[in-house]
């Protein structure tokens, strides 16, 4: 009988897509693994104790911040600010534990890195508040706050591009380049965030929320879910995680750049949480997909530096890789919205 | 007008992956009539109308035009050869003006937007419209869109013109118009198919009434033999033999006792969809809101749950157990106890990357904490095992992705999500839309459960024979109101449908 009402029978098979994920990860591995091999046997001096101790130290900022990035694209979200957040924040800490206008002899550091993390906090509010309650889309209102981040900071706080660190900011210094029993301090610190992250995500109901809201938003709103403060907390999140970041690239060379703004970190961090597998239509990935493609593009961009290939060279690759990436999540992970109506009967 | 009919088809048959939507369909449109087609939602009235237009093609049957049999292969091509359809939504360009939207597919390779706009003047004067030509689409109303988008129609020398529920956002007075305008085009020899739930206006513009139900034409004739009662007779005469309402008849009418008021809507108003709607819902009985498309019934409902907001000027007031209510966003309508299980749990209601358990797991976190408590997947998955028993929700284990499950299946696991904590109130918005035969027993059996504990329960359906079948008092909604309340005793078909349409 057909009426009004579609009927339909039966269970469907298990999506394509679903199986193939599960290969892609593989895929991801599978990458690294060649990569990194051909890196040792070809590379002179990829395998060197120097080397290995640098990949893990520029992995774990590239890392830190992929853990803020993938828990707003699991939200279905983006952050292009973090890198200014990152800059900025560090930036505010520093200058202010120097000699300046307000604080003539310079604060002790702690409190210079108190007051930054308060200059996150607020930026970062504001970030979350605009694209929560004025629904702006995420790309375009962090892409603007990342400029708004940055010239806040140029203009109020700093004079200069660099800003050294102080001697009292020892334990920034410790974090960034110091070894614990042999092991880079820094990739500790990677590791605690991530774990921290894969806990919040997966114990807490705001874990729960986050995949909520990524995977279907109007859903998840419909159901109570408190989708707007949840967005906010997000957003402060990723800033935090960034303001992390910044203070370990501090201490790794003595002093922050913020010309870093300039920089195409943003857009690693992006790859690497495509490429990981975290999906940018949201609600899936976790923690696990940020590792594999910290991994993966960690030992790309160092092999890529001892290669020696040109800056431009370096952008052209990662260019194309960042674009197959995204091709290909949008062949696993395909965006449903166009697919959802069907027609009418 | 015995001549060869412009438009017929023979035998015509359309699936949609195997869902029959219309069969055994002989149509014909004869040259310079009026012809409306009336029938439920979902009768196939829409599926019809498109493959006359291009927008789909037939699964078997052959169309024929001017006597000669065609296939086309896109709307384009339809339009090519005079076929022209106006859709509900609009398909203009918001950001172009009058002229260009008119002229739109049609531009040389220079385009004088002077000439366009003289052109366009000329041409909308001779039909009469008063619409500037230079004016933006998106600064018209809805009326005005309407005349633009029928002179366009005309324009590409339409001689079968389509319009999809053309009066449905037009005032009495530009109705007027536009009756005018058909009964102008008719002179002309156009040919108009003219969809409409309103049977008055059915009734007194067209030369031929043509009634669907189920996919298949019903019953078809000149106007002058059709009066109300007719068509509603063949929009509502199913034979329920051989579906899940076969009992529908045999079923003692058990009414249940009305409890005490847990909601009461005053007045409600929300942009043009729902204007001035009231009603009241009682705790321990089954509230059935009945009401075609465009009756502003799912708006109504998600205003009381906090999805849509009222007007802020003249909005009406909700009064939840004597307590006046305004919400702003649903989580604070869901603390409230008010549910609502939407009608499209594809994109709003599933969370299709998750596990059953998820899902349930969403619902009882929103409805028992904050965000920062610890949650157990223990506890979720005794939840979800409670859930799948009691509802019997039919999935290898808890753990199964709620997309690889069917309809039914899905519905149930949206049901449970949404009744995690007890509730004061249930809105099902078409429960069983999608939803395989055995489930929707299960599922109504569950929704009598749900009133007998003591809950109040509202279903809304715009298929008559669930409203009937679970309804302990009947409400039917039309152009943004209630108009009609019957108890499940007086109630009928019939009369339900009267009050439905207009």
């Amino acid at each position: 009988m057909k009426s009004g009402h579609d009927r339909q029978n039966g269970t469907r098979a298990p999506s394509p897509a679903r199986r193939l994920r599960l290969t892609q990860e593989g895929i991801i591995v599978t990458i690294t693994v060649v990569m990194f091999g051909a890196f040792a046997v070809f590379l002179p001096g990829f395998l060197s104790v120097g080397n290995l101790l640098t990949l893990l130290r520029s992995v774990s900022v590239l890392g830190i911040l992929s853990v803020g990035m993938g828990v707003v694209v699991i939200s279905r979200g983006i952050d292009l600010s973090m890198v200014a957040t990152l800059a900025m924040g560090t930036a505010v800490a520093v200058v202010l534990a120097q000699p300046n206008p307000w604080f003539p002899q310079g604060l002790p550091f702690w409190q210079g890195a108190l007051l930054g993390l308060l200059f996150v906090l607020i930026v970062t509010s504001a970030t979350g508040l605009i694209i929560a309650y004025a629904d702006l889309p995420a790309v375009f209102a962090t892409l603007a706050m990342g400029y708004v981040i940055y010239g806040l900071g140029r203009s109020l706080f700093l004079s200069g591009e660099a800003n050294y660190l102080p001697d009292d900011a020892g334990w920034v210094v410790y974090l960034g380049r110091g070894l614990f029993h042999g092991i880079p301090v820094s990739i500790l610190c990677f590791i605690a965030v991530l774990v921290i992250t894969e806990i919040i995500l997966r114990k807490t109901a705001f874990g729960l929320f986050v995949y909520a809201m990524g995977d279907n938003p109007v859903a998840a709103r419909s159901a109570g879910v408190p989708v707007r403060p949840i967005t906010v907390v997000i957003y402060v999140f990723a800033g935090l995680v960034a303001y992390f970041a910044g203070l370990l690239t501090a201490g790794a060379v003595n002093n922050i750049n913020t010309r870093i703004f300039n920089s195409t970190l943003i857009y690693d961090v992006l790859m690497v949480v495509v490429v990981g597998g975290i999906g940018l239509s949201g609600g899936k990935g976790s923690m696990k997909n940020v590792v594999l493609g910290t991994l993966l593009i960690g030992t790309l961009l160092n092999g890529m530096i001892i290669m020696n290939v040109s800056y431009i060279q370096q952008n052209l690759i990662k260019g194309v890789i960042l674009l197959a990436a995204i091709l290909a999540d949008t062949i696993f992970n395909p965006r449903d919205e166009q697919t959802s109506q069907q027609g009418d009967i | 007008m015995t001549d060869t009919p412009i438009v017929e088809i023979r035998k015509g048959m359309k699936d949609f992956h195997g869902a029959v939507a219309i069969s055994d369909i002989d149509f014909a449109l004869a040259p310079g009539e009026i012809h409306a087609l009336v029938g439920e939602n979902g009768a196939g009235k829409s599926t019809l109308t498109k493959v006359i237009a291009g927008v789909h093609r037939l699964s078997s049957g052959k169309l024929y035009l001017d006597g000669h049999e065609v296939v086309f292969d896109s709307p384009a091509d339809a339009l090519a050869r005079g076929l022209a359809m106006v859709y509900q939504e609009n398909s203009m360009v918001p950001a172009m003006s009058v002229a260009q939207n008119i002229y739109l597919g049609d531009e040389k390779m220079f385009n004088g937007l002077r000439r366009l706009n003289i052109a366009a003047q000329q041409f909308l004067q001779k039909m009469n419209f008063t619409v500037n030509p230079t004016q933006n689409v998106a600064e018209l109303g809805a009326a005005k869109r309407q005349m633009v988008e029928i002179a366009r129609a005309v324009h590409h020398n339409a001689r079968v013109i389509i319009f999809d529920e053309p009066t449905a956002s037009l005032t009495p007075e530009e109705k007027h118009h536009f009756f005018g305008l058909l009964r102008r085009l008719r002179k002309e020899g156009v040919s108009i198919i003219f969809i409409s739930h309103a049977l008055e206006e059915a009734l007194e513009i067209s030369d031929r009434i043509t009634v669907m139900r189920d996919g298949q034409i019903v019953d078809s004739g000149p106007a002058a033999e059709f009066d109300r009662a007719r068509i509603v007779r063949g929009m509502i005469g199913r034979d329920l033999s051989n579906s899940a309402y076969a009992d529908l008849h045999e079923r003692d009418i058990r009414q249940r006792k009305a409890g005490r008021r847990v909601l009461s809507v005053e007045n409600i108003s929300m942009g043009a969809m729902v204007r001035n709607a009231s009603f009241s819902v009682f705790a321990g009985q089954i509230t059935g809101v009945f009401g075609l498309i465009g009756s502003g019934r799912t708006e109504m409902m998600k205003i009381v749950a906090g999805i849509y907001k009222r007007n802020t000027f003249h909005g009406g007031n909700i009064v939840l157990e004597g307590k006046r209510v305004r919400y702003r966003v649903p989580s604070p309508a869901v603390a409230d106890g008010i549910i609502y299980v939407t009608e499209d749990r594809k994109t709003e209601g599933i969370f299709e990357n998750m596990t059953i358990q998820e899902n349930i797991q969403v619902g009882d976190t929103v409805a028992t904490g904050h965000p920062w408590n610890v949650i157990s997947t223990k506890q979720a998955r005794e939840l979800a095992q409670y859930w799948i028993d009691r509802l019997k929700i039919r999935a290898i284990s808890s753990n199964a992705r709620v997309i690889e499950l069917s309809g039914g299946n899905q519905q149930k696991v949206v049901i449970a999500k949404a009744l995690t904590k007890k509730p004061r109130i249930v809105i099902f918005d078409e429960p069983t839309r999608g939803v395989d035969v055995g489930a929707i027993q299960e599922i109504h059996q569950f929704i009598e459960e749900l009133a007998d504990e003591g809950i109040a329960v509202v279903v809304v359906s715009s298929y008559l024979p669930e409203i009937m079948v679970l309804s302990d008092r009947i409400l039917v909604a039309r152009q943004g109101q209630i108009v009609e309340e019957f108890s499940a005793h007086e109630a009928d078909e019939e009369k339900i449908m009267f009050a439905a349409v207009h």
